[in-house]
This record gives structure tokens, sequence and C-alpha cells, in this order.
């Protein structure tokens, strides 16, 4: 039996991201289909991958080959490990498979981190809540990418620049976690360690890579 | 390969990827403060990196404004996501009409 206000709240709290996932979805849609993708694959993809970041080296890389989008994948993919963990931390034991492979299809950056900072803040139950902003999240991503990929080049997505706001959404889920000494070291650690990665790494190793050293010097500090 | 092909390819090594721990719950204690860190750590590098142009170099721009005017928001609203986005966005498009 789910937990009707999580469920809602989870809805609600993701309902303010829809925007900018639905205008991302239309630029990957326009961006696939300009790349020679058909628009039912280009959909398709969208519904298979669910993952902006996957999806768009996909895209991105097709002419160099399947070993390229692979490797390019895995490398973005990885972060996805500590993140399955963290969020299995905030699951109840006895939580069917069902649900867990349901929860892992959708564990995308933005709705992993509402549900973070929710379960932080707020009593909610876990699973109900992301399950709420994950169908938000779905929705306006499928939404989008078919917007796009029916559109094609009739709209130009760019226009308002949405896309140079997505560094601010991830500020955004950061700041509620950032308390106390760790917390701290760990913030400043992660922006270092990102300025790093981006002038040595390709760019698809250059998240999962900072993040790791990141949390792992930070977990060697006590509050 | 074709591009069907391709694409369940990638499905699949993400899906893995975000499987690997929810698909039976196990005891990390031993790792519970990494863990507990990772989330902020990937947030704040996903918004470090998402600042950096193509070819990793940083410049001074609308994008950087913003990220300026959502720290502010932070301390202004008391870390909340809300004033954050609130705060960058209107940040965002001032700078670029100035």
């Amino acid at each position: 039996m789910m937990d009707r206000s999580s469920l809602v709240k989870g809805m609600r709290d993701a309902a303010g991201l829809a925007p900018a996932l639905f205008a991302f979805g239309v630029l990957f849609g326009v961006l696939a289909v300009d790349r020679g993708m058909s628009p039912w694959l280009a959909v398709a993809s969208s519904a298979i991958i669910l993952s902006g970041a996957a999806q768009f080296a996909l895209v991105g890389l097709l002419p160099a080959g399947p070993g390229a989008v692979l490797v390019a994948v895995t490398g973005l993919a990885l972060r996805h490990v500590p993140m399955s963990a963290a969020l299995a931390r905030l699951l109840p034991a006895d939580l069917s498979r069902v649900r867990r492979l349901a929860l892992a299809y959708v564990l995308v950056d933005e709705t992993f981190g509402l549900t973070v900072v929710a379960a932080r803040r707020s009593q909610v139950v876990v699973a109900d809540y992301k399950t709420g902003a994950d169908v938000m999240l779905v929705v306006n991503w499928l939404a989008g990418t078919a917007a796009g990929a029916g559109l094609g080049s009739m709209v130009d997505p760019t226009r308002f620049r949405l896309g140079e706001l997505f560094p601010l959404l991830f500020l955004g889920l950061a700041a509620p976690l950032v308390r106390g000494r760790r917390a701290w070291v760990t913030a400043g650690m992660a922006a270092a360690a990102a300025l790093v990665a981006a002038q040595v790494l390709p760019p698809a190793w250059q998240v999962t890579a900072a993040a790791v050293v990141a949390a792992g010097v930070g977990s060697r500090f006590r509050d | 390969m074709t591009d069907m092909a391709l694409v369940v390819a990638v499905g699949i090594v993400t899906f893995a990827s975000r499987v690997s721990y929810l698909w039976r719950p196990r005891r990390t204690t031993h790792a519970q403060p990494f863990l507990d860190l990772f989330p902020l750590a990937l947030f704040v590098s996903l918004a470090t990196v998402g600042l950096a142009t193509p070819d990793g170099a940083f410049t001074v721009g609308p994008g950087l404004a913003a990220a300026v005017g959502g720290v502010v928001g932070a301390a202004v609203g008391r870390r909340s996501i809300v004033w954050v986005v609130a705060f960058g966005t209107a940040t965002f498009y001032l700078a670029r009409l100035l």
C-alpha cells in the first residue's frame, strides 16, 4: 500500500524541475533526429536508457562507433553504483523486488537528489516519495523527447539556453546537504576535483572521478 | 551493430549500474561515511563540470553568474532548493541582459 501523501509530495517537488526536464528532452529529441536517428528510436532510447547524460553521449559519439559509446557510457554509469548503495540504505529491507527494480530503473541524478534531501528533511516514505518524483520525471522526459523528435529543426530549444541552468539545479540539490565540517570539506573537495578533472579527464569520466575522490577524502574527516 | 542494438546495450550498462545495490539489500556499514557524503560530492561535481565549456575551460558569463546567484540564494534562503534556483535563474537572465 502506497503512502499517498509521500507520493504526491514527490510529484509536487519534482514538478519544479519539470520545465527544465521537458526542455532538455526536446533538446535531445532534436539532436537525435539531427544525427540520423529515427523519431521512434529517439523516443525508445529515452524509455530504455532514461539517462540524459548517457543519451547525449550516445548521439554525440554515434559516428565514432559502438566501442566509443560504450566506454563513455560506462564512465557515466559508474556513478550509479554508489548512488544505488546510498538509496538502498534509505529503503526498508522488506521492499519488494519489483519496487526495487522500478526505483533502479529511474535512478536519475535529479530525483535521487530530491529523495535524499526529502529523507533527511521530512517524514516521507522514501520509496513512495521517489516513485512520485520518478513519474513526473519520466513523463516530462518522454514527452520532451517526443516533442523534439517530432518537431525536429522547426524548434530551437537552445534559444532560452535552459541547458546552462542545469548546474544551478545541481547546486540547489547540493545546498541542503551542506551541514557540518565534513560536508563543507567534501563540497570544497568536489569543486576542486571537478575543476581538475575537467582539464585532464575525458568528459564521461569527470563527474564520477571527482565525486568518488571528494566523498573519499571527506569521509576521512570528523564533524 | 545497429542503432537499436546499441541503444539496448547502453540501456543494459546503465540499468546494471543502477540496480547493483538495489537488487538485494546489503549492509554497507564500513562504507557509510562515504555513502553519506557521495550525493553531496556528486551534485557539486555535476554543477562544477556543468560550468565548463566542452574543452574544459571556465569562462566568466551568465552560467557562472547564475552559480554565484545560486550560492547567494542558498545563503539567504537557508539552503532551500527553491531559493537557489530562483536567485540563480534571476541572476542568469540579468547577466544575459548586461
